[in-house]
Order: C-alpha cells, then structure tokens, then sequence
C-alpha cells in the first residue's frame, strides 16, 4: 500500500494543482465535475506459494509463503467478488493479490503461478509423451520430486533425481549430451 | 522443481531438454497408469493387490499382497480403504491399466501398478511366497504429520487426558446440528480474530468433518505459538452425540 500511495503522490498533487493549483479554472466552471484520475484497486498484500488448504464451507484459503524454514502458512479468505477461486487448488502454486478489512486478509483475485522455463527449454504435454513412451522412443525421463512421492508413484520408466540431489545430476544422467531428457515433478510449482 | 532441473541440465551442456508441465498429476489425470518403486512395493503402508486368478496366487505372489481378481475388483471395492495406497499388479499390462483407471474413477488418489507386472517383479530380482490365497485386507492409516491419532482423540473427548482442549472449527450451522461437550466451537474464519479464547498452555486438538478444515486450523494456531494437532477423520454429530469414522 505504502509503495502504492508513494506511487500516486505525485499523481495526487498533479490533479490538485491542475483543480486548485496554478492552473485556474475558467470562472463559471464547476471544478467538482472534474473528476480526479482514478487508478485501478491494488491489493494490500500480494502473497505466493503453494497453497495447503481451501475450505469452501469456510471461505477460507491457506497458502505457504517464504522459503525453508522461514516459510509460514497464511490464511486468506475469499468471497463471491474474488476472481480466480478455480487457481486455489490444494498443492499448486497460486499468487493471490489481497486486501485487509479490518481483521482479516481477502483474496480479490488468484493467479496460477506459472513455470518459468529455461530459454531453449520446451514444454511437452501428457498425450505427446504418452505416444513417445508408446513409440518406444529413446527419451531419458527424470522425477524432480522427493525419493519419497516417486516411490509412490511415477511415470513409465522414470528416473529419481530429487532437487536436493541435483549436484548428482551430472553423474546420474547419461554422457551423450543430445539425448532426449525430460522433466517432470508434481504439477505446476 | 521440474523447470529448475531442467535448467541445471542445461548448463551441464545438455541440448535437448523438455518439461512435462503437468507434472505426474497431469499425467494421471489423462488415464495414463503410474508405478510404485521397488522400496514402495516391499515395505510401503499400502494395499497390494494381486489381480490374476486365485489358483496363480496361490502358486507365486508378491509378499503381502492380496488377492482381488481383475473380474471382481468392482465388487469387491468398497473392501479397500479408500485412503490407503493401492498398488496393482497382474500379468497382463492391460488388465492392470484398466484395474488403475477404474480405481482412480472410483475415488482412490493413489494408485499405481508394479513395473512389469508379476514378470517385472521376478526379473528385477523381487521374490515371490506361495500358500493359501490371503483375501483380508488389513490396512491401518499411520497418522501423518501434526496430525492427533483417533486414540488419543476419543480420550480427550472421553475426559481421560489432562491439559487437551479440544477445537471444533466447523461452521455456525455444522455446530447446530450438535457438537462434543466439551469442545470449543471458533468456526476457521473466525478463527484468526478469536484466538484469545483458546488456552496456550493446553494442546488444543482441531476437528471439523473430515480433516482438511482442522489442518487449516491447526497450522494457524501453531503459527501464534498453540501446540495444536488436527483430526484426520468423518464427524457427524447430533445433539452430543458424535461419529468419529476413520
């Protein structure tokens, strides 16, 4: 909000002096029909994570923010004016822009966080690497997530190499460097 | 996680790199059966089931599985707890993909097949055990954590543990129908601007109708310092009656 205001200062005194300031008006005008410049509402708050929770008995979102061990998790609510609610899905990333009323924080709008992908790095959908597991195609498929979630279930002919592994990656992944590799964790974080 | 892999690839000098978005929930959520590990399959708290005929059960089968053949798998589903991780195994790839998709169309969240089926198993040096066919399923959830055992729960509503306060956030109307005596009822969105109410130098256990609300609930109230745990189970109350179903 801070950021915000400091923002439209200048703004502000801009159209008070142009309403009152050294620009007079032409006597007989109504100075009030003037209407300032209005500026679309910007959120108190704009959180992003993953979120852990949605209840729609109690119009509420949880969301974990931060990183580690300073992560905590925040609780949003929603209502029928809030835009996006379909992006709140327990286990995705979501950025929800937020305003306080009194109390309690509220969601005006959620946006999927999406994944950024590295240049020269392209995207495959579910059917496209179905039919090239199907095809017996030579591709190196790689599980992102935790030993733990890959064990429970993954793809055909997956590989782990979990995150916190990642400095094994060189040695786990095969030497030709044109083989075909693909990525894939637990949705879209 | 997936797109940071990708990257660090890239700068070990591989070129041909792509990202399945989707992740592995997208990927069930197409049709396209997944798979347990090897680790999973041994040792994992799962349901393991073994979907040819009882007679080649009985001959050679994966350690603790059961046996449900593929032709009564319908019926026999309301038998396996729909909580537990299931794993399928057959020795034909396509009875066992249809076996996964009609349990991830019947509810069940985590399924997956054993690489290979029963041929795999052998050929990655798993071990087979023969005798009588086993039909029971004996599968017991293992509280997760933060999460208050139903042990320890039914104790507290019983009076018999010291220092426990017990916190229904369920909503106004859920509350009406009935609640535990001794509960405190905060409904979980007012729960942020009623946390005086609760006592700090309790363990305060969270219960709503099924777990996620109380999950909510729990890790807000550990944020301001409450040593809180949640309920994971089916609450029904009348008067002051309640069911407490796993």
């Amino acid at each position: 909000m801070k950021k915000s205001l400091r923002r439209l200062a200048p703004l502000c005194i801009m159209v008070s002096l142009l309403t009152y300031g050294c620009v007079q008006p032409k006597s007989g005008q109504d100075t009030a029909s003037q209407a300032p410049a209005t500026v679309a509402k910007v959120g108190d708050k704009v959180l992003k994570g993953k979120v852990v929770g949605r209840s729609n008995k109690a119009r509420t979102i949880s969301i974990k923010v931060g990183k580690g061990a300073k992560s905590k998790t925040v609780m949003v609510k929603f209502d029928d004016r809030t835009k996006g609610l379909d992006f709140a899905v327990k286990g995705h990333a979501a950025i929800i822009n937020c305003e306080k009323r009194v109390k309690d924080l509220y969601a005006l709008s959620i946006k999927p966080k999406l994944a950024k992908l590295p240049a020269g790095v392209s995207e495959i959908k579910p059917a496209e690497l179905k039919a090239m597991l199907d095809d017996r195609k030579d591709v190196v498929l790689i599980d992102s997530r935790p030993a733990k979630r890959y064990q429970a279930s993954h793809l055909p002919g997956a590989i782990s190499i979990p995150v916190d592994k990642a400095k094994e990656m060189a040695s786990l992944l095969p030497p030709d460097k044109d083989r075909q590799l693909i990525f894939y964790c637990g949705g879209p974080t | 996680m997936s797109t940071k892999s990708a990257g660090l690839a890239k700068k070990l000098g591989y070129t041909n790199i792509r990202v399945l978005l989707a992740g592995e929930p997208g990927w069930a959520k197409a049709g396209y059966p997944t798979y347990a590990g090897r680790e999973f399959i041994s040792k994992g708290n799962i349901v393991l089931i073994d979907l040819r005929d009882a007679d080649k059960d009985r001959t050679g089968r994966i350690p603790r599985s059961v046996s449900i053949p593929a032709s009564s798998l319908k019926d026999m589903m309301s038998e396996i707890p729909l909580k537990a991780p299931v794993v399928l195994y057959s020795d034909r790839e396509k009875e066992a993909a249809r076996a996964w998709r009609l349990l991830r169309q019947e509810g069940f969240k985590k399924v997956s097949l054993v690489p290979g089926g029963i041929e795999g198993w052998v050929n990655s040096g798993g071990t087979l055990e023969q005798g009588p066919v086993v039909t029971e399923i004996r599968w017991q959830r293992k509280p997760g954590k933060g999460e208050v055992s139903l042990a320890r729960f039914e104790k507290a509503v019983a009076g018999q543990l010291r220092n426990v306060a017990i916190l229904d956030v369920r909503t106004r109307e859920e509350a009406a129908e009935g609640k535990f005596a001794k509960a405190i009822h905060i409904p979980l969105d007012e729960l942020s601007s009623r946390l005086g109410e609760l006592p700090k130098d309790k363990e305060i256990f969270v219960h709503c109708t099924t777990g996620a609300r109380a999950d909510m609930a729990a890790q807000e109230l550990k944020k301001h310092g409450y040593k809180a745990s949640f309920l994971v189970a089916e609450v029904e109350c009348e008067g002051t009656e309640c069911d407490i179903e796993e």
